[in-house]
């Protein structure tokens, strides 16, 4: 039976509700993208706002009985305005807060202190001022700058859309060998040296299609699509056809045959010269038409 | 063994090799009531509203942020020479000499890269990072130099020191070039009067001190009218007294 349902023999480990890499547009996206989505949605990141139990078990402190410990992260919220800055892991926590024994909870959002900050990237060679948190400058001069915390952090850790862009550009001039300081080779082998071991876990399909949102990657892919079927309208191919064989009947208007290919430098014009004779053509016998009725028009000769 | 397959995954996925220190500077919350346990590899039980009670443990903003350590790529007034590791607050390091591209971590690479070679030690253009920043101070005031306006006297190096202490700054007579001409007074004419002496710090660098003459009598009804902010005003160079000699040899 399983061959008959849509799912095929998958079923047969359970029905699965399809995603949005089983269906429409999401299904063709490359393997490469979503090695990406998996390292930005499915992996957990490091622990920001909590501090996770270290053992495997603990004693429960009355009854003394023994208990496997479960670290079960906080939900955070990742604003809009996250992916517009650099939080560094940071997000928005929502949740209540006990004030008092006896009062109810009351709910509470515990949001990160944001300012904004200039980050400078060695590869691009380039200042940016971005909206950080206290721990994003942190990080970076742990990772000894920018790039570098770009480059060694997972898309789960960096948490931001547009510091996931900038290690994509940084990934890409790397790929190109730093365009932006082609004035000067010294520092450019240096940063190469420096940075080049950054690339190695990179092919350069998963280069082109990291860092992008779910959104973006669909608008690259159809403009992809669309660029691979891209028709030539049959106007053009048939007209094109006709030129061909007016030529090889001979007809001067038509052009001749071989001068077109052979002469490039005055092909412009004799294109011109062709459609001037093609418009000729179409239009010759309409106006001898319109001659004819038309009382006021000029008679022909 | 099921452990084992799980974490592998993660591993993969690193960019790169490296052992980071996690870093805290944000709201640290814990839950006050724990969710309920579930089974191994399944999806955690549905919480109610109590586990999504937190406390706070710790807000890592309002701690002390401990001192950065960089190397100076160049001379920094007021930091320190090419080559020196120094350690300061991290938002200094960070605004005023990493992003300017005066310094860089403080890397073994870095510490070799930026060291003083032989020829630019030798070559010495600073006695300490804290000289220029006097150099600066003493520029930019204007000395006023009070003189007896009932005994006769002559200008001496100690008369500009014991100006210069009132003013705030200790300096030694020895440092002290007053011009080639003698200064003599009483004399009224010479009254907001301006002339410069150089002041030579650490037997290197050197200052243009501009100085401005008053006299002032111990007899009240003798003393001449208050000027308020007589540094602020318009005023005259001394007649026939130039500029001091510029030779720190003699001078230290």
């Amino acid at each position: 039976m399983a061959h008959a349902t849509p799912q095929g023999v998958k079923l047969l480990n359970g029905w699965k509700r399809p995603g949005r890499f089983d269906k429409g547009l999401g299904a063709q996206l490359p393997e490469a993208y979503r090695k990406f989505w998996r390292e930005w949605k499915l992996t957990t990141p490091a622990a920001v706002h909590y501090i996770p139990k270290e053992q495997e078990w603990q004693r429960d402190e009355v009854t003394h009985a023994i208990l496997p410990v479960q670290n079960i992260p906080l939900p955070l919220i990742d604003t809009p305005e996250s992916h517009q800055g650099i939080w560094g892991g940071e997000a928005v926590i929502k949740g209540f807060q006990k004030r008092q024994q006896t009062k109810r909870r009351v709910p509470h959002f515990w949001v990160p202190n944001l300012r904004r900050s200039v980050v400078h990237s060695h590869v691009l060679d380039a200042y940016m001022s971005v909206v950080v948190t206290e721990r994003t400058l942190e990080q970076i001069h742990e990772c000894h700058g920018f790039d570098h915390y770009l480059l060694k952090n997972r898309a789960c850790d960096l948490r931001s859309a547009l510091a996931l862009k900038l290690k994509r550009e940084v990934l890409q001039a790397l790929q190109k060998g730093v365009p932006a300081l082609d004035d000067e080779p010294d520092r450019q082998q240096e940063v190469l040296k420096e940075y080049g071991r950054y690339l190695e876990p990179y092919t350069p399909e998963e280069i082109d299609w990291y860092g992008h949102t779910y959104l973006e990657a669909i608008r690259k892919l159809q403009k992809q699509l669309r660029e691979a079927e891209k028709v030539k309208p049959h106007k053009v191919e048939f007209r094109s056809k006709l030129i061909e064989q007016l030529r090889q009947a001979g007809i001067s208007e038509a052009g001749k045959l071989e001068q077109t290919d052979s002469q490039t430098g005055s092909s412009a014009e004799h294109k011109d010269s062709d459609i001037e004779a093609l418009t000729k053509l179409e239009s010759s016998p309409s106006s001898s038409w319109l001659s004819k009725i038309n009382p006021f028009g000029k008679k022909e000769t | 063994m099921l452990k084992s397959i799980y974490v592998t995954p993660l591993n993969l996925l690193k960019s790169a090799s490296t052992v980071q220190q996690q870093v805290r500077t944000t709201f640290i919350l814990k839950r006050k009531y724990d969710p309920p346990l579930h089974k191994t590899n399944e999806k955690p039980r549905r919480m109610r509203a109590k586990h999504f009670i937190y406390e706070l443990v710790e807000d890592t903003l309002v701690k002390k942020r401990p001192n950065m350590q960089v190397v100076l790529k160049t001379f920094v007034e007021g930091v320190g020479d090419k080559g020196d590791v120094v350690s300061m607050k991290p938002h200094f390091v960070y605004n005023k000499l990493l992003l300017p591209g005066l310094a860089a971590y403080n890397t073994p690479e870095n510490v070799a890269k930026y060291a003083k070679t032989e020829a630019e030690k030798s070559a010495v253009k600073h006695s300490s990072a804290y000289a220029q920043r006097t150099v600066n101070m003493l520029e930019s005031i204007v000395l006023a130099v009070v003189m007896n306006k009932d005994e006769p006297w002559v200008l001496e190096p100690w008369h500009i020191k014991a100006s210069l202490r009132k003013a705030g700054f200790h300096c030694r007579e020895e440092c002290i070039t007053l011009p080639k001409e003698r200064i003599e007074g009483p004399d009224l004419k010479k009254e907001n009067k301006d002339f410069y002496c150089t002041i030579t710090i650490n037997k290197l660098e050197q200052a243009k001190l501009k100085c401005r003459l008053h006299h002032w009598s111990t007899d009240p009804s003798e003393r001449l009218p208050y000027v308020l902010e007589h540094w602020k005003m318009e005023s005259e160079p001394l007649l026939n007294v130039g500029l001091p000699e510029k030779s720190p040899e003699t001078t230290q």
